[in-house]
C-alpha cells in the first residue's frame, strides 16, 4: 500500500508549530497534525482524507514532558505504563490499548484526538468508491451516511479511544494551542458530537498537554474494556468509574466507544449517588447508564450487544472500586 | 590448487583439539568425511525399530520400511531445513524477487458486485507518461480453473464481473504511483446486474445466472454443484433411542496467511516465460498459464518462491499471475504485482460460508443408526475447488464412526462474493463440527459419557467406511484415550462450576487425495522425485513438492538422509523450479509427505542399491550382510571391515559418473464405483481427538479457551517437532474459526472487514495451553508409516470448544463463530426461559450415567481388543462398515438386506423431504428440460 505524497513539517517549538499552521491556513493548504502516527498513517495509506501537509509534534519539548499532573501530548502510551508517577487508572487504561508494539509509537494526544471509526469509513479508497463514498469522506459528492441512511447531517462514526473516559472521570483538563493563543478546557468539553467534527479544535489548533486536578490522586478508578481480543482491538465499549473511596458524592462515570464521543454520565450518577443503597443501587445505576448510550452498527460487535453489556461493565467497574 | 586455498571458511588453526592430523592443506575433505562430523556416528538404536533389532518400540506393529531405517533422522525432532533462511530474513518470498528493469503492475478491480462490461476505453491510461502496458479481458480469452471440470475463470473479466474486487483490467508502469494513478483513467461503461448474496437465493431461478453451463446448467439457478448420496439401511433410523437435530450457520473464514499474494513475470531473452510466485500448487499454475497464454508448457518455467503461508489459499492458479505474464509479454519487461491485504480477501478461496443441517440417531444399544447431513455452501463468484468441497462436506463425515446409514445432500451455489475454495481441513471442518456436537447431544440424551459413546462406535483399523473408503491404520481409539487421561476428563466432565467447561471432539481427514485430477492414476504416478549424487558425495533431490511452511522439504530431505544414512546437511532439496523439478501435484489434500516422501524413498533406495553393490565389489560381502551407517558401510558381523561412503560411491560412479535415480509413488486401486466415489478417497486417513477446556464469562458471553489436549494420529512422526508445530498451529487456526474469525458482508454485500484489524485472528493472548500428543499407528503404505499432520488436527478443535461451552453454560450454540454477542444472546434466552434474575444463577449440565453407559463401556472394551489385533495385523479378516449392525463382511451388504441403499440420486418420492441444499434436486438441467445450448 503506497503512502500518498505529503510534505512533512518538523517544528522544534510550539511557536514554530503554530507559525507553520498559520501560514498553511493563510495559503489555504490543508494539513494534519501527527504525533505517533498510529492512527493517521494507516488512514493515509487508505487515502482517508489525506492532506498535502503534515505537521509533526515530535520535536516540541513541551509536548514530550511528563509529570504527575501534566502529561504532554507526545507522551508514548508505553511510557504511561512504565513511569511510576502516573495515575493508576491511566496506567490501567493505557496498558489495555492496542498492542505493546503500537503503544511504543502511539501517544496520549493521538489517543485523545483519535479519529472516529466506522465500518463504512475505515476502508480503502477503492472500497469507499464502490459504495459511492460516505458522509464523512464524501470526496465532494455530498454522500449520505451509510450507517443510518437518509440523513446526511450527522456522522455517527464511533470514537474508540481508551484514555478519554478515564481522564474525563478524573476531571482532566487539556491545553489547546493555536494561532489565537492557548486555552485550557475540561476534557469533557473537548469532544463535540458528530463523528466528523469530533472535538472543539479550531483550524490550526492542537492539543499540547493534558493535566489532572490537584485531588486526582485521591480518586480510585477502574476501567472496563470490552473487546474481542486482548491485543490490537479498539474498545467495543468502555466504562470508567472513579470515586474518593466511600464518598458517593464524588462518584463519576464516563464511557467510550459507544457513540461519536466519549461522555460522562453525571446526570445518571447524580440521580442515584445521593441515596445509595448497597446491593440495589448498583443495578439501577448500571441500567440507567445502559439506557443513556446509543451505539450504532459500525464496529465489530452488534450495537444491541454493546449496549447490553454496558450494564455489566458499569457494575464491574463499580465493584472494582468498592462501590457496591 | 594454490596453497592458500581453503575449501571451507573458518578453522585456519593448524592444531586440532582431538590431536588428529590436520586436513589443512588438503583442498577437498578426505573420503567419508562428508557432513560436519569428523568421524562416523554410532548407530542410534533408539531410532531403529524393534523389528529389525533396534530399540524403537512399535506398539502398532512393524512396517515394510523398517529394514531401511538407519537411525539417522527419522523420528527425531529437527529444525526445518529452511528455518535458518526464514529466521535470518533471507528467505525470498514473492515480493522479494527484484529483476532488473522491472515495472510495477496494478489491477483494476470491479466496483460493482455484478455487472456487464459494455465497453472499456484505455486510451487515457495509455497516454499517461510512465505507463508501459495495459491489458484487459480481451487480451486473454481462454478460461482456466483449478479443477479441469470447472474452468470458469479468466485472467480478467471478459464479459462480466462477478464480485466486487473481480479483475477488470491491469496496467504496468515505471512506478507504483503511476500505476495507481493509471487505474483511475480507465473509461468503462457498465450495465449493472442484480446481484445475489444470500446462498439460499442461489437455489432460485434468476434472469442472469452468474455462470452459464449450457446444457448442464441447472434450470436458471446459481447452483454450481449438487450432490446426493445415500448408503446403508435407512430403516435403522426409525424409532431412535436418541436423536439430535441441529441447524448450523457458519460464516466464511479466510486463511489469514502473512504473505500477501505477489508475482513477478518475465519473458527471458529466449522468449520463455519465467514466473515467480508463492504457489502451493505450481503445476496447476503452469498448466493454466499455458492455456491462457497459448504457449506450450515447456516454454514456461514456474519458479515457486518461499511461501509465506498458504493453508489452501495459494493453491488455485490465480488471475493476477496471468495478468503479470500478459503485461510482461506486452511490455518486454519484468512485471511485479503485489497485493494489498484487501486484494487478498477479494481473491479469497477461504472456507465456504455454510448452512449445515445434521440429523442423527442412535439405537437402543447406542449404535449410530444414521447420519443425515445437508450442506448448502456459498461458493462466491467462481468454482475454485468447490466441486470437491461439495462432496467433502458429506463424505468426510463417514468415519471414524460405524454408521447404520448415511444420507447426504449438498449444494454449492455461486453468489456475487469473493470465491470460496480450499482451506486447511478442506470441506471437512464445518460438518465435522456439526456431527461431533450432535454426538455430544445424543450422549446427553442417553445419559452416557460422550467419549464412551465414541469409543463404542469406532471403525477398526483395516476396514471400509459406509461409502467404501479404505481405512488402513487407525489410531482413533488411542487418541481418545490419551486425551481422556491427559485432561483428567473423568474428574471434570459435567462437574465443573458454571462458566467452566470441558468438551471433546474428533477428526478424520484424508492423507492425500487418491485421484490425481489431471491424469489417469493407472498410467501416471502421483509424485516423482529425482535424486542425483555427484562425486562430492552431496545428494541433490529434485522434487516439485511445494514447501509452504509445513516442512515438506525437510520431510523429503529426512527420508533420503535416513535411507542413505547421511547427515541431513548432505541432502540438498531443489524444489523451486518447474524446469528442474519433476511434475508434482503440489501441496494440497495433505498429500505431500505421504506421496513425495514415498517417491523419495524409492529413488533413495535405488541409489542405496548402487552404493551397496559397489561396497560388495570392494569388500566382497553381499549387500544383505552390509550395514549402512553414517557415511560408512561395513560388514554386519565385523564392523572393522568396511568402506567409506565416498569410496563406495566413487566405485559406483566408475564409468557412469554422477548417480541418478528416479522414484515415484502411485496409490493402489481402491474405492467404490458410484458417482463421486473418488471424492474423499485417500491412500490413508488421519485421526484426531481433542479435549478443550474453556472459561466463559457468563455475563459478557466472552469465551476463552484455556487448555487443549490434542492427540493426532499421524501414523509415524518423521519429525515430532514439526508435527507438534502443525498441531498447535491447527489449534490456533481452528480457534479463530470457532471463536472470532468471520468474513463480514454488510447489508450492501460489501466485505466489511478486509483487513487484519477487523478480521479477528486470535492473538497470543487467546491461545490456550496446547498439549500436543502424537499417536503413531504406523500406516502400512505411509513413508516409514507416516500420514498427514497438516490439516486433520484442525478439525476437532471446533466441536471440542462448542461442546465445552455447553458444559460451561448449558446452552448449545450452532452459529459460528461464537462471538460474545451470540453467546450472550443464547445465555440470556436460557436465563429468561428459566425465569432467573441473574445469569450467574444458571444451572449447568450434570451427568448421571444411565443404563446405556455400561453397555457402551463393555462394547468399547471388546472393540479395543479387536482393534489392537487388527492394527498389528494379527487379525486380517475382512471388516466393512455394517459389521457392528450384524452384517457379514464377506457378502455384499445389498445381498443381505432388502433396503440397503447405495444411491447417488434421490428417488422421486424422496424429493419432497430433502433439506435446504437438497432442494437443488427439485430443479432439472437444461438438457433434461430439452435445451441443448
Amino acid at each position: 500500500m503506497l503512502m500518498p505524497p505529503f510534505t512533512l513539517h518538523h517544528p522544534n517549538t510550539v511557536d514554530e508549530a503554530v507559525g507553520i499552521a498559520s501560514q498553511l491556513l493563510e495559503q489555504q493548504e490543508d494539513f494534519d497534525w501527527v504525533a505517533g502516527g498510529t492512527d493517521v498513517v494507516p488512514n493515509y495509506k487508505w487515502r482517508i482524507n489525506p492532506k498535502p501537509h503534515v505537521i509533526s509534534l515530535a520535536n516540541i519539548p513541551e509536548a514530550n514532558q511528563i509529570s504527575q499532573y501534566e502529561i504532554g501530548c507526545m507522551t508514548k502510551l508505553s511510557q504511561l505504563t512504565t513511569e511510576n508517577k502516573v495515575h493508576p487508572l491511566i496506567v490501567e487504561a493505557a496498558s489495555k490499548i492496542a498492542s505493546s508494539l503500537v503503544r511504543k509509537s502511539a501517544t496520549v494526544g493521538g489517543n485523545l484526538c483519535l479519529d472516529t471509526r466506522c465500518f463504512w469509513y475505515n476502508q480503502s479508497e477503492d472500497w469507499r468508491r464502490s459504495i459511492d463514498w460516505c458522509h464523512k469522506a464524501d470526496c465532494g459528492t455530498g454522500a449520505d451516511c451509510r450507517v443510518i441512511p437518509n440523513q446526511n447531517t450527522l456522522c455517527v462514526a464511533t470514537y474508540q479511544g481508551d484514555l478519554a473516559p478515564n481522564f474525563m472521570a478524573l476531571g482532566a483538563k487539556v491545553s489547546l494551542i493555536g494561532p489565537d493563543g492557548e486555552r485550557t478546557i475540561l476534557l469533557e468539553d473537548f469532544y463535540q458530537l458528530d463523528g466528523m467534527k469530533k472535538n472543539v479544535l479550531q483550524p490550526g489548533e492542537f492539543m499540547l498537554k493534558v493535566s489532572l486536578p490537584a485531588d486526582a490522586f485521591e480518586y480510585d478508578g477502574s476501567y472496563q474494556k470490552l473487546r474481542l481480543r486482548e491485543s490490537w482491538d479498539f474498545p467495543e465499549a468502555g466504562i470508567s468509574a472513579v470515586w474518593k473511596k466511600g464518598d458517593y458524592s464524588t462518584l463519576k462515570i464516563a464511557s467510550t466507544a459507544l457513540e461519536s464521543i466519549p461522555k460522562t454520565h453525571d446526570s445518571q450518577v447524580g440521580e442515584f449517588a445521593s441515596s445509595w443503597q448497597n446491593g440495589t443501587t448498583i443495578s439501577q445505576l448500571s441500567d440507567a447508564i445502559r439506557k443513556s448510550v446509543k451505539p450504532v452498527n459500525n464496529t465489530a460487535l452488534p450495537p444491541n450487544y454493546r449496549k447490553s453489556v454496558v450494564r455489566i461493565l458499569t457494575k464491574r467497574a463499580l465493584k472494582n472500586i468498592g462501590c457496591e | 590448487m594454490s596453497a592458500g586455498y581453503r575449501q571451507q571458511p573458518g578453522n585456519r588453526s593448524s592444531k586440532r583439539t582431538d590431536g588428529k592430523r590436520v586436513a589443512g592443506k588438503q583442498v577437498f575433505p578426505p573420503p567419508g568425511s562428508g557432513g560436519s562430523r569428523p568421524v562416523m556416528k554410532e548407530r542410534d538404536l533408539d531410532f531403529i525399530p524393534e523389528s529389525v533389532g533396534g530399540k524403537e518400540p512399535q506398539p502398532a506393529g512393524s512396517h515394510i520400511h523398517d529394514r531401511i531405517r538407519t537411525g539417522t533422522v527419522v523420528g527425531k525432532s529437527l529444525s526445518l531445513v529452511d528455518s535458518n533462511a526464514k529466521v535470518t530474513g533471507q528467505a525470498w518470498y514473492g515480493d522479494d524477487v527484484r529483476l532488473p528493469n522491472e515495472t510495477i503492475g496494478k489491477i483494476l478491480r470491479s466496483p460493482h458486485h455484478y455487472a456487464k462490461i459494455k465497453s472499456i476505453d484505455t486510451s487515457r491510461v495509455e497516454a499517461l507518461p510512465g505507463v508501459i502496458s495495459v491489458a484487459t479481458g480481451q487480451d486473454a480469452a481462454n478460461s482456466f480453473g483449478v479443477l479441469p471440470v470447472t474452468k470458469d475463470e479468466h485472467a480478467m473479466a471478459v464479459e462480466k464481473v462477478r464480485h466486487m474486487g473481480d479483475l477488470v483490467a491491469c496496467v504496468c508502469a515505471e512506478t507504483e504511483a503511476i500505476a495507481i494513478e493509471a487505474l483511475s483513467l480507465f473509461d468503462i461503461e457498465w450495465e449493472v446486474l442484480e446481484p445475489v448474496f444470500d446462498r439460499k437465493m442461489g437455489l432460485e431461478d434468476v434472469d442472469e445466472p452468474i455462470h452459464w453451463r449450457g446444457k448442464y446448467h441447472l434450470s436458471r439457478t446459481n447452483v454450481q454443484k449438487r450432490v446426493f448420496q445415500e448408503f446403508g439401511d435407512r430403516s435403522l433410523v426409525d424409532n431412535p433411542h436418541a436423536a439430535s437435530h441441529g441447524k448450523w450457520s457458519m460464516e466464511g473464514v479466510h486463511h489469514g496467511f502473512t504473505e500477501p499474494h505477489a508475482v513477478v513475470a518475465h519473458w527471458d531473452p529466449n522468449g520463455r516465460l519465467q514466473l515467480y510466485t508463492p504457489q502451493q500448487v505450481p503445476h496447476y499454475t503452469h498448466r493454466a498459464l499455458s492455456t491462457v497464454l497459448d504457449v506450450p508448457m515447456h516454454q514456461i518455467n514456474v519458479i515457486r518462491t518461499f511461501v509465506g503461508g498458504g493453508f489452501g489459499g495459494k493453491s488455485d492458479p490465480f488471475p493476477h499471475e496471468m495478468c503479470a505474464a500478459i503485461l510482461s509479454r506486452k511490455s518486454g519487461r519484468p512485471v511485479r504485482i503485489t497485493f494489498d491485504r484487501e486484494e487478498v480477501y477479494w481473491i479469497n478461496r477461504g472456507r465456504h460460508p455454510s448452512d449445515i443441517e445434521v440429523k442423527m440417531t442412535a439405537d437402543d444399544v447406542g449404535r449410530i443408526s444414521g447420519f443425515d447431513i445437508d450442506a448448502l455452501i456459498d461458493g462466491g463468484g467462481f468454482a475454485s475447488f468447490g466441486h470437491v468441497t461439495s462432496y467433502y462436506n458429506g463424505v468426510l463425515a463417514t468415519a471414524p464412526y460405524e454408521l447404520g446409514s448415511f444420507h447426504y445432500t449438498g449444494a454449492r451455489v455461486w453468489t456475487n462474493k469473493p470465491a470460496s475454495g480450499a482451506m486447511r481441513g478442506h470441506g471437512a471442518v464445518n460438518t465435522r463440527c456439526a456431527v461431533e456436537v450432535g454426538l455430544d447431544e445424543m450422549a446427553e440424551q442417553m445419559a452416557v459419557d460422550p467419549i464412551d459413546l465414541r469409543l463404542a462406535n469406532l471403525l477398526p483399523p483395516h476396514s471400509r467406511t459406509i461409502t467404501g473408503f479404505r481405512i488402513t491404520s487407525n489410531g482413533m481409539r488411542e487418541a481418545l484415550e490419551e486425551v481422556r487421561d491427559g485432561s483428567k476428563w473423568d474428574e471434570k466432565f459435567r462437574q465443573l462450576p458454571l462458566g467452566k467447561g470441558i468438551g471433546v471432539g474428533c477428526g478424520f481427514f484424508i492423507s492425500g487425495s487418491g485421484l490425481p485430477i489431471h491424469w489417469d492414476p493407472n498410467r501416471f504416478p502421483h509424485a516423482t522425485v529425482h535424486i542425483q549424487v555427484d562425486m562430492d558425495g552431496g545428494v541433490t533431490v529434485h522434487t516439485g513438492a511445494a514447501d509452504i511452511g509445513q516442512g515438506s522439504t525437510t520431510a523429503v530431505a529426512q527420508v533420503v538422509a535416513e535411507v542413505l544414512a547421511l547427515p541431513i546437511e548432505m541432502i540438498h532439496v531443489r524444489s523451486h523450479e518447474s524446469d528442474t523439478a519433476p511434475v508434482d501435484l503440489g501441496s494440497y489434500s495433505s498429500r505431500v509427505t505421504f506421496m513425495n516422501a514415498n517417491a523419495a524413498i524409492r529413488a533413495a533406495l535405488e541409489i542405496r542399491e548402487q552404493i551397496l553393490n559397489a561396497a560388495w565389489d570392494i569388500l566382497g560381502y553381499h549387500p544383505n550382510t552390509l550395514v549402512l551407517n553414517d557415511r560408512r558401510i561395513y560388514y554386519k558381523h565385523d564392523p572393522s571391515i568396511g568402506v567409506s561412503y565416498l569410496k563406495a560411491l566413487h566405485k559406483a560412479q566408475e564409468d557412469k559418473g554422477s548417480l541418478i535415480a528416479s522414484g515415484a509413488y502411485r496409490s493402489p486401486p481402491m474405492g467404490g464405483v458410484h458417482k463421486g466415489a473418488a471424492a474423499g478417497l485417500a491412500p490413508a486417513y488421519s485421526f484426531s481427538a481433542y479435549v478443550a477446556e474453556v472459561d466463559v464469562d457468563v455475563e459478557l458471553g466472552l469465551v476463552k479457551c484455556t487448555n487443549v489436549w490434542a492427540a493426532h494420529d499421524c501414523g509415524k512422526a518423521l519429525n515430532p517437532l514439526a508435527v507438534k508445530g502443525q498441531i498447535i498451529g491447527s489449534c490456533h487456526m481452528g480457534l479463530g474459526q470457532v471463536l472470532s474469525e468471520k468474513m463480514v458482508y454488510g447489508r450492501t454485500g460489501h466485505l466489511q472487514n478486509a483487513n487484519l484489524l477487523e478480521y479477528k485472528i486470535p492473538s497470543v493472548h487467546e491461545m490456550p495451553h496446547v498439549v500436543p500428543i502424537i499417536i503413531e499407528s504406523c500406516d502400512p503404505e505411509g513413508p516409514f508409516g507416516a500420514k498427514e499432520a497438516g490439516e486433520g488436527p484442525l478439525l476437532p478443535i471446533l466441536p471440542a470448544v462448542v461442546n465445552a461451552v455447553y458444559d460451561a453454560v448449558g446452552v448449545r450454540f450452532r452459529d459460528l463463530p461464537l462471538t460474545p454477542d451470540i453467546v450472550y444472546k443464547g445465555i440470556e434466552r436460557k436465563r429468561k426461559s428459566l425465569k432467573l434474575d441473574d445469569c450467574l444463577e444458571l444451572p449447568n449440565p450434570r451427568l448421571e450415567h444411565g443404563p446405556m453407559q455400561e453397555v457402551l463401556v463393555a462394547r468399547a472394551n471388546e472393540h479395543k481388543t479387536r482393534d489392537k489385533a487388527r492394527q498389528r495385523t494379527e487379525d486380517t479378516s475382512h471388516y466393512v462398515n455394517g459389521v457392528l449392525f450384524g452384517f457379514d463382511p464377506n457378502i455384499p451388504l445389498e445381498d443381505q438386506v432388502d433396503g440397503w441403499r447405495m444411491a447417488t440420486e434421490p428417488d422421486p418420492e424422496q424429493l419432497a423431504e430433502l433439506g435446504l441444499a437438497g432442494k437443488a434436486w427439485l430443479k432439472k438441467t437444461q438438457r433434461e428440460m430439452g435445451r441443448d445450448d
